[in-house]
């Protein structure tokens, strides 16, 4: 059974931010909410480095264990998602989480939080597939649509990777044994390599 | 003084235990709507892999 995960090779990702865009435009996904985002390390220094971050879709997912409602599940291809309609924005999940995937929209005159919104790995919710209720909540279901996450499917340098880990895994190996301990930044073989 | 000063040190430092273990909390059973796909999971895994094989490819 595959199990679905993202890897950001630090190597490559150049902070375009355009994973952030893809998801926000593909989703629709209002103001205020990231669901996912680039982070940089010692950025302004040499040797600064930037990897995509969203939910990761744990294998034994954190925000699963603390939800007091149990609105979260895991699907057969490995994917955590949530039922919005039972979720009360408690904001344990966001605790939880070592990657502050989950996000909360900010809703009346105070900003009390509305109902968690996280990456879905492109796949929906537990809405019948294609419908305007899974669009409206949980944004496109590309995985029924027999596609891969928008985000890595057009990040330009490939530094994000979005797929059944072992096939992730094994393509991140080869990129490491090519690389020789070397960054692939510099050298004839990155412009004109096969 | 000395043996005093060190049984002073040892009560103290006795003081600092932390209990190392972990809390585990498991997942409660998911209480949510079924989410049903059209497609079985291999079937799907299958379309994902080749998708992946399309759009994924290394350069």
């Amino acid at each position: 059974m595959a199990r679905m995960k993202f890897l950001c090779d630090e190597e490559r990702c150049i902070e375009c931010n355009a994973c952030v865009t893809a998801c926000k435009n593909e989703h629709e996904v209002p103001w205020g909410v990231n669901r996912r985002r680039v982070v940089t390390m010692d950025d302004g220094l040499p040797g600064e480095k930037s990897i995509s971050v969203a939910c990761m879709h744990c294998t034994d997912a954190p925000c699963q264990a603390v939800c007091p409602v149990d609105c979260f599940y895991t699907t057969d291809d490995g994917v955590v998602l949530h039922d919005k309609d039972m979720c009360i924005g408690c904001g344990y999940c966001l605790y939880a989480c070592p990657f502050g995937a989950p996000q909360y929209p900010q809703e009346g005159a105070f900003g009390a939080r509305g109902k968690m919104d996280k990456c879905t790995f492109c796949g929906g919710g537990p809405e019948e597939d294609h419908s305007h209720e899974e669009l409206e909540k949980y944004g496109r279901n590309r995985l029924a649509e027999g596609k891969l996450p928008l985000c890595a499917e057009m990040c330009s340098t490939k530094a994000l990777i979005a797929g059944d880990g072992d096939i992730v895994s094994d393509l991140f190996r080869n990129r490491v044994i090519r690389r020789q301990g070397r960054q692939e930044t510099w050298g004839w073989d990155t412009a004109y390599q096969d | 003084m000395k043996i005093i000063l060190i049984a002073l040190t040892m009560l103290s430092l006795t003081a600092c235990y932390e209990d190392t273990d972990v809390t585990i909390h498991e997942a409660g059973v998911y209480k949510g709507k079924v989410d049903k796909h059209n497609q079985t999971s291999e079937e799907r895994e299958a379309i994902l892999a080749k998708r992946f094989k399309q759009v994924q490819t290394d350069r």
